[in-house]
């Protein structure tokens, strides 16, 4: 069976077909649009003033819409179709989440889980919590505290292979500690950590001038430099090259060391990676289900994430409100233009009429003008939005309940959005070109030539 | 005088302009009005201030905070007793979170219920906003508090959160808790926050004793403390009159030996809420120098645009007015006075309009960010409106204005026909 069109399938699909509607009718109905383009460029400066005021709203839209993109991105490469979370019963949040060491002592045993090249079954045992921590240095009207997503893994191989992390560096060690340097003063046990590539940024940001000239890497922290967190000192011994995951913003280290010194000595998740999608849901039942020991809340990870998206539609409402209010002020602007234009030109109109086009044509001819003005300034507007592409942003995801997590997201200016920006531009340029054509339509002949 | 009623009289000359342009300019202002009353709100409340300031105890290092609710008697040492105190510790409140669903058999949105257990009766001393509120309103939210701590099972709702859960005061629901397992809870509904007060819209607040009493009455049954035992104390705020004794209390309940079980911070109310906004930063950044900005320069454009059609279109009575001794400084006056008149006057139809109608018809404007529900427009946006439309009427019409004032009229009579 085909599979059924995407959204922005459609979304290309309805663009296409209003642009070709729109050629079509200037070709069936004869306009003469050469007449209109004219008409726009004599104009030039009321023209521009009109493009402009397309090309902010569409241009806006566009970089809100990337940003809303970007988070939606994340959220759905962050999880595998064939990897199931297990958080404790009611809780739809890690940070929320409680699982017994009884509870899920024999997880691994269960028949149906993938296993590694080394036999090992793939089941990523994790405490995560939020650390609540003063900043090195504040600057200035910026915040004196952050707060560190810290992941406690068991087996950090397994769980890097359940999550597909790619790491440059080393996993944590055995005991996830190491001793300082013999040259060093303070000669304080030091914690290995692994960090995603956005937190080492962050973290970096938070050296001197001084430190971040003489460092390894000046944009952000790498292998072997240290940072503070919770009164220790902790070592980056690898970074975890997961841009657009959620897993950019976490710092992992050994699970017992977390849990012990932030106070969270239970796990709160299991990551459990399936023998495949089928075996997944198969065990998405069985843990909801039939496992006896506890109550479990399971879930695929692909419906954990997309749980999560659930600021990010907060966003997307907010940001087709906007867009549409601040449309509906660009539209009067239009309108104003258009009214002008054929103020100005009522005795074209009727030449016009003389010279034996009718009044569809006269409508769909300055329907057509408006439409290329939006068309033009909403283009412009689309390839200004789209220099957004590739810019980094904070930003948090979550279920819309409270909780989520801070990520930090990519930008990202697609064709869907492209699309979208142009499609409103043209609903602008129709809407504000509509009601001035049909005045231009309804003039009587006799009175355009008075 | 003269200039004025020409003036005027300019802007009735094309009504359908007028009007266009005037909406235009109304539904901008009031875009950029609400942009900025979130905003300003959020700005103040991470405003560190030097005087009255509330700060908050937490858990030192987690997210969520769960201290022991043992703690909350150690760290009364610590309020201030302030002058007119109507009862002890009115400077001091404890937050204990409570929440769960009315349908535990399909949770969702709508069903959840969400409450912070406290002392009743502090809500009008502690709670931002509350202990602000006009006097009739500050009434009646006592007289609930009053019932609340003599009925130890009832609950004060927001307007928002009662109208999703479909419920009114004087019904009773059925808790079932995801935070507290097993401590399921039956309240009584006794009233809503204020409406004028949107920061509680989704919120709603309970006797703490109804919710402690609970766990009690869980650990005899069950004959071992509950799970959540020695974590059932979130929050404890604190108000200081000053700075200077904000920061020795921090100190002295930092050091305090009381609380080494489970370490403890001390910061100031606009600290914590930077925190939490900090993952905003970004969002919050992109509306203020990115959304503000554009869409006053497509307001300025809108405007512009006007400008510059009438002036296009008057270029002869322009020439006619020079001829009959105008002045050109009197002509940029009379054009940019057109557009400023059109432009304060929408900026307060708009932003006056926007004030009514979201404070006193909406209640607010939901925008859910960290923990802020809905927002409501600021005061002050009865003068941004006039003033963004002043200054952007004035921006876009001083080039058309200035085209209007070097009218040469030679050039516009050679072109008479």
């Amino acid at each position: 069976m085909e599979p059924p069109l995407t959204i922005q399938d459609q979304l290309v699909a309805v663009t296409i077909g209003l642009v070709t509607l729109i050629g079509i009718l200037a070709v069936i109905a004869r306009v003469p649009l050469i007449y209109n383009v004219r008409n726009l460029m004599v104009r030039w400066r009321i023209t521009l003033l009109t493009a402009m005021a397309f090309m902010m709203v569409v241009g806006l839209l566009v970089v809100m819409l990337a940003f809303v993109n970007g988070m939606y991105r994340l959220t759905e490469s962050s999880g595998r179709p064939d990897n199931l979370i297990i958080l404790g019963q009611g809780t739809q949040d890690e940070v929320f989440s409680s699982l017994g060491f009884t509870d899920v002592d024999s997880i691994e045993t269960v028949a149906g889980i993938a296993r590694d090249s080394e036999n090992r079954p793939l089941v990523s045992k994790e405490t995560y919590v939020i650390v609540n921590q003063p900043v090195v240095a504040p600057q200035k009207g910026r915040p004196r505290r952050r707060f560190l997503q810290m992941r406690g893994v068991q087996i950090p191989e397994i769980s890097g292979e359940v999550h597909d992390v790619n790491l440059q560096g080393d996993w944590f060690s055995q005991a996830g500690v190491r001793q300082a340097a013999e040259t060093d003063k303070d000669q304080s046990t030091l914690i290995e950590a692994v960090l995603g590539e956005g937190i080492a940024r962050t973290l970096g940001s938070d050296r001197t001038p001084e430190q971040v000239a003489n460092a390894k890497n000046r944009d952000r922290l790498d292998v072997g430099d240290e940072f503070t967190c919770g009164d220790r000192r902790w070592i980056v011994v690898g970074i975890m090259k997961s841009m657009g995951k959620s897993f950019d913003s976490e710092i992992w280290a050994k699970r017992e060391l977390v849990g012990r010194m932030f106070g969270k000595e239970t796990y709160t998740t299991m990551v459990v990676r399936g023998e495949n999608r089928a075996e997944a849901a198969r065990l998405v039942n069985y843990f909801g289900s039939e496992w006896g020991k506890a109550s479990l809340q399971p879930m695929l990870e692909t419906t954990y994430f997309n749980n999560l998206n659930g600021t990010n539609q907060q966003f997307l409402i907010a940001i087709i409100i906007v867009a549409v209010i601040m449309s509906i002020g660009g539209v009067f602007g239009v309108m104003n233009t258009m009214f002008a234009a054929i103020s100005q030109r009522i005795k074209d109109i009727g030449v016009m009429r003389l010279l034996g086009f009718d009044r569809s044509q006269i409508l769909i001819s300055f329907l057509l003008e408006s439409m290329l003005l939006a068309v033009v300034g909403g283009g412009i507007g689309c390839l200004l939005g789209s220099l957004s592409d590739g810019w980094t942003a904070n930003s948090i995801v979550g279920s819309g309940q409270g909780g989520g997590k801070s990520v930090v997201l990519r930008v990202t200016v697609d064709w869907a959005i492209i699309m979208y920006g142009m499609l409103f531009s043209l609903i602008m340029g129709a809407i504000g070109g509509l009601l001035p054509a049909l005045s231009a339509m309804r003039l009587k002949l006799l009175e355009t030539l008075r | 005088m003269k200039l004025l009623v020409l003036m005027l009289k300019n802007v009735r000359r094309n009504i359908l302009r007028t009007i266009l342009t005037s909406l235009g300019t109304i539904i901008l202002v009031f875009v950029v009005t609400l942009v900025w009353s979130v905003l300003e709100f959020l700005d103040a409340a991470t405003t560190e201030k030097s005087q009255n300031l509330k700060c908050i105890v937490t858990e030192r290092w987690q997210i969520p905070s769960q201290m022991p609710f043992s703690y909350s008697k150690a760290l009364e040492q610590f309020a201030w007793h302030g002058p007119n105190d109507e009862q002890p510790l009115d400077n001091m409140m404890t937050w204990q979170f409570y929440g769960g669903t009315i349908d535990p058999t399909k949770r969702t949105f709508d069903s959840v219920l969400f409450a912070i257990g406290l002392e009743p009766r502090k809500m009008f001393t502690m709670m931002d906003e509350l202990d602000s509120l006009p006097p009739r309103e500050k009434a009646e939210l006592k007289a609930i508090a009053d019932r609340m701590t003599e009925q130890r099972n009832g609950i004060i709702v927001g307007p928002g959160r009662l109208k999703l859960l479909k419920k009114q005061i004087g019904d009773t629901v059925k808790v079932t808790s995801f935070n507290y397992r097993g401590i399921d809870l039956e309240f009584e509904i006794m009233g809503t926050f204020p409406a004028s007060v949107s920061r509680y819209d989704l919120s709603a607040a309970m006797n703490r004793d109804y919710l402690n009493n609970a766990m009690d009455a869980w650990a005899r049954t069950n004959n071992k403390p509950h799970a959540m035992a020695n974590k059932n104390m979130n929050l404890a705020w604190f108000r200081y009159p000053d700075r200077e004794m904000f920061e020795q209390r921090a100190d002295e309940i930092m050091n305090s030996v009381d609380f080494k079980d489970v370490p403890i911070k001390c910061e100031t109310a606009s600290s914590g809420i930077s925190a939490f906004l900090e993952a905003y930063r970004d969002l919050l950044w992109g509306m203020r120098w990115l959304l503000c900005p554009a869409i006053l320069f497509t307001l300025s454009l809108v405007i512009a645009n006007a400008i510059s059609i009438s002036v296009r279109e008057r270029q002869k009575e322009l020439a006619v007015m020079k001829v009959l001794g105008f002045l050109p400084g009197q002509i940029l006056i009379l054009v940019l006075g057109e557009a400023l008149a059109l432009g304060i006057l929408c900026g307060v139809v708009s932003s006056g309009g926007t004030f009514i109608l979201v404070n006193k018809v909406f209640g607010g404007v939901a925008f859910p960010i960290a923990f802020f529900g809905a927002f409501n427009i600021s005061p002050n946006a009865l003068w941004w409106g006039p003033a963004v439309g002043g200054m952007t009427a004035f921006i876009g019409s001083f080039l058309p204005a200035w085209s209007a004032r070097t009218v040469k009229v030679s050039e516009v009579f050679s072109k008479v026909t």
